[in-house]
C-alpha cells in the first residue's frame, strides 16, 4: 500500500507542510480517504509502556474511526480505566495524523466513552490545540512521541 | 443564505512571512502598524498606508524575539511605543524601538518579565498603560505595575482559576480585568485600595474553555469566545455586576477569538460590530443594538443581527485571531491570523 507518501517524519513544522495531494502527482480532484486508510496510519503506533502496537493492544480499531470529506474522528480504548498514558497515546495519534493527512482535515480524538476514569479531562486536553502545540514544544514529550511513532512507516 | 446578509467581507491584504502558524495580532493604537506573532517565535511588524487604491501593507521589521518557544500573544501599550509578547517559554517580553533620526531603529528587548511557571498565553495593557496583566497554564493571572525605563513591579498574583488561564482583557476605561480559562469560567478583578487585587465575580455559562474576551467600546458589555462553539455577551447591570444576556451561535468548531469594534453601523442605538473567528476558519460579524421597547429592563439583551460571514478566511486552516482596526476612519477594517501562517486584512463592505 502507498506507505511512502504517508512517511513524513522529517517535517520541520508540525502544522505547515506540503500536502501530499500536491506531491503524489494524482489528479487535481480531492483524494478520498477512508476509515481503513486512517487505521493504517495509526495501527503501528507503539504503546508508550509496552513493546506492542496500538492495534495489537486493541487500543485502536477501524470501526472506531469515522471520516467525512474534511473531518476525522478517532476513538481509542485505553488498556485500563486508569491508564496514565492515555493522553500520550492520544497525542501520538494526533501527531501521526497531523503529519500524514492533507491539511483540510480537522481531527477530533476521544477515548471510548466509559473507558477511562478521567475521560473528560483526557478528551479536553487532546482537543485543545494550544495545549497540544505547547506539549510538542517540550523536547522530552516530543521525544517520547517520536519513539511511539518510530514504527509507523513500516506497514 | 449568506447572500441575504447586509455586508460582505472583502480581502484587503494578504501578509505571508511566518514559517509556522500565526497565533495573534495587535494593531498599534497610535501608529499605522500591525504586529503579528507566531509559533516560529518571531514578531512581524507591518506599516500600512492608505490611498485611493486602498490599504497597502509593508513588512518593515521582523523581531526574532529570542523567545525559546512559540510567541502566543502580542499587545501594544496605549502610547503605541511598547510591545509586549507572551511566550510558551513562560516569559513576557517587553520591546521598544531604539531611537534614531529616521525612526527606523531596531526593536530591542527592554525587559523580560519572569515569574510564570509554564506557558504564557495572553498579555494586556490597561487603558492608561500603567498596568500590565499576564496569564499562563500555571493557572495564575499576574498584575504588573508599569514604571519608567521598562521597570515592572508585580502587584498581585491571582490564583482564582482551577485550570489554564487562556486570556486576559482590561476594561476600556476602568481598572477592571477579565480573564477566561480552560476551567470554562470568566473571572473579573479589581484593586482593593486598602488591600490587594481580588476577584469580585465568577461568571459561568460556557460549557467549555473560554478562549478570548473582548470588551465593548463603551465598556458596558463584553463578549467571550468558547470551545463550546458559542460567543456569549455579558452586560453590566450594576457597578460590579455583569450577567450573561445573549448567546450567539453559528460557528461549527471552537471559537478562538472575538473582537468588538465601533463599526460603521448607522442603525439607531448601535453598540458596534462584534467579530468572531475560530476552528472552522470562518469569520462572523454581528451588529449589536441597545434593546428597545416597553419591556426593557436593565438585564435586557442587546438586539443582534448577523451582518457578514466568510467561511474560509485562511483556506482550510483555523483562524486564531480576529481584531478590528482601532483607528478612526478604519472602523470597517479587521485582520485575521491563521494556522496557515498568514495574516489577512479585510474590509466589511455593504453588499451591492
Amino acid at each position: 500500500k502507498a506507505s511512502g507518501k504517508y512517511s513524513d517524519l522529517s517535517a520541520q513544522s508540525l502544522w505547515l507542510r506540503d500536502s501530499y495531494e500536491e506531491s503524489d502527482g494524482e489528479d487535481d480532484g480531492i483524494e478520498e480517504i477512508d476509515q481503513e486508510e486512517i487505521f493504517d496510519l495509526i495501527r503501528a503506533i507503539y504503546d508508550p509502556e509496552h513493546p506492542n502496537t496500538l492495534e495489537e493492544l486493541r487500543v485502536v480499531s477501524a470501526p472506531q474511526i469515522s471520516v467525512t470529506s474534511n473531518h476525522v474522528n478517532v476513538e481509542f480504548t485505553p488498556t485500563v480505566p486508569h491508564c496514565g498514558m492515555s493522553t500520550l497515546i492520544g497525542l501520538s495519534i494526533r501527531v501521526r495524523l497531523l503529519r500524514s493527512l492533507p491539511n483540510r482535515f480537522k481531527v477530533d480524538i476521544y477515548v471510548k466513552p466509559g473507558s477511562h476514569q478521567s475521560e473528560h479531562a483526557v478528551n479536553k486536553q487532546l482537543n485543545d490545540k494550544e495545549r497540544v502545540a505547547a506539549a510538542l514544544e517540550n523536547p522530552v514529550l516530543l521525544d517520547t512521541v517520536e519513539k511511539c511513532l518510530s514504527n509507523v512507516g513500516a506497514i | 443564505m449568506d447572500i441575504d446578509l447586509s455586508h460582505q467581507i472583502q480581502q484587503v491584504a494578504e501578509l505571508p512571512g511566518h514559517d509556522d502558524r500565526a497565533w495573534h495580532l495587535a494593531w498599534n493604537p497610535t501608529k499605522f502598524l500591525l504586529a503579528s506573532c507566531s509559533a516560529d517565535k518571531s514578531v512581524r511588524l507591518y506599516r500600512y498606508t492608505s490611498s485611493d487604491a486602498g490599504l497597502k501593507f509593508d513588512n518593515i521589521a521582523t523581531i526574532p524575539t529570542g523567545h525559546m518557544k512559540t510567541v502566543r500573544a502580542v499587545a501594544w501599550s496605549p502610547s503605541g511605543k511598547t510591545l509586549a509578547t507572551a511566550s510558551f517559554d513562560s516569559n513576557i517580553g517587553i520591546w521598544e524601538q531604539e531611537e534614531n533620526e529616521d525612526g527606523a531603529g531596531e526593536w530591542e528587548c527592554a525587559s523580560t518579565l519572569e515569574g510564570h511557571e509554564t506557558e504564557c498565553k495572553s498579555v494586556a495593557y490597561s487603558s492608561t498603560g500603567t498596568l500590565l496583566a499576564s496569564c499562563s497554564r500555571d493557572k495564575t493571572v499576574w498584575i504588573w505595575e508599569v514604571h519608567p525605563d521598562a521597570d515592572f513591579e508585580c502587584m498581585g498574583v491571582l490564583m482564582e482559576h482551577t485550570q489554564d488561564v487562556k486570556c486576559v482583557a482590561w476594561h476600556p476605561s476602568e481598572e477592571i480585568l477579565a480573564s477566561g480559562s480552560y476551567d470554562d469560567t470568566i473571572k473579573l478583578y479589581i484593586d482593593d485600595p486598602s488591600d490587594d487585587w481580588y476577584c469580585f465575580s465568577t461568571l459561568t455559562g460556557h460549557t467549555s474553555t473560554v478562549w478570548a474576551i473582548a470588551w465593548s467600546p463603551t465598556g458596558d458589555y463584553f463578549a467571550s469566545a468558547s470551545d463550546d462553539k458559542t460567543v456569549r455577551v455579558w452586560k453590566r447591570v450594576a457597578q460590579h455586576k455583569w450577567v450573561g444576556v445573549l448567546i450567539l451561535t453559528g460557528h461549527e468548531r471552537a471559537v478562538y477569538s472575538v473582537s468588538w469594534g465601533k463599526g460603521m453601523g448607522t442603525g439607531k442605538g448601535s453598540l458596534g460590530w462584534l467579530g468572531s473567528a475560530g476552528g472552522d476558519g470562518s469569520v462572523r460579524v454581528w451588529e449589536l443594538f441597545e434593546p428597545e421597547g416597553a419591556e426593557v429592563t436593565v438585564a435586557s439583551p442587546p438586539r443582534h443581527k448577523l451582518i457578514a460571514h466568510l467561511p474560509s478566511t485562511h483556506g482550510v486552516h483555523d483562524a486564531n485571531t480576529v481584531v478590528w482596526c482601532p483607528r478612526e476612519g478604519y472602523e470597517d477594517v479587521l485582520a485575521t491570523a491563521g494556522d496557515d501562517g498568514f495574516t489577512r486584512v479585510w474590509r466589511i463592505a455593504p453588499s451591492t
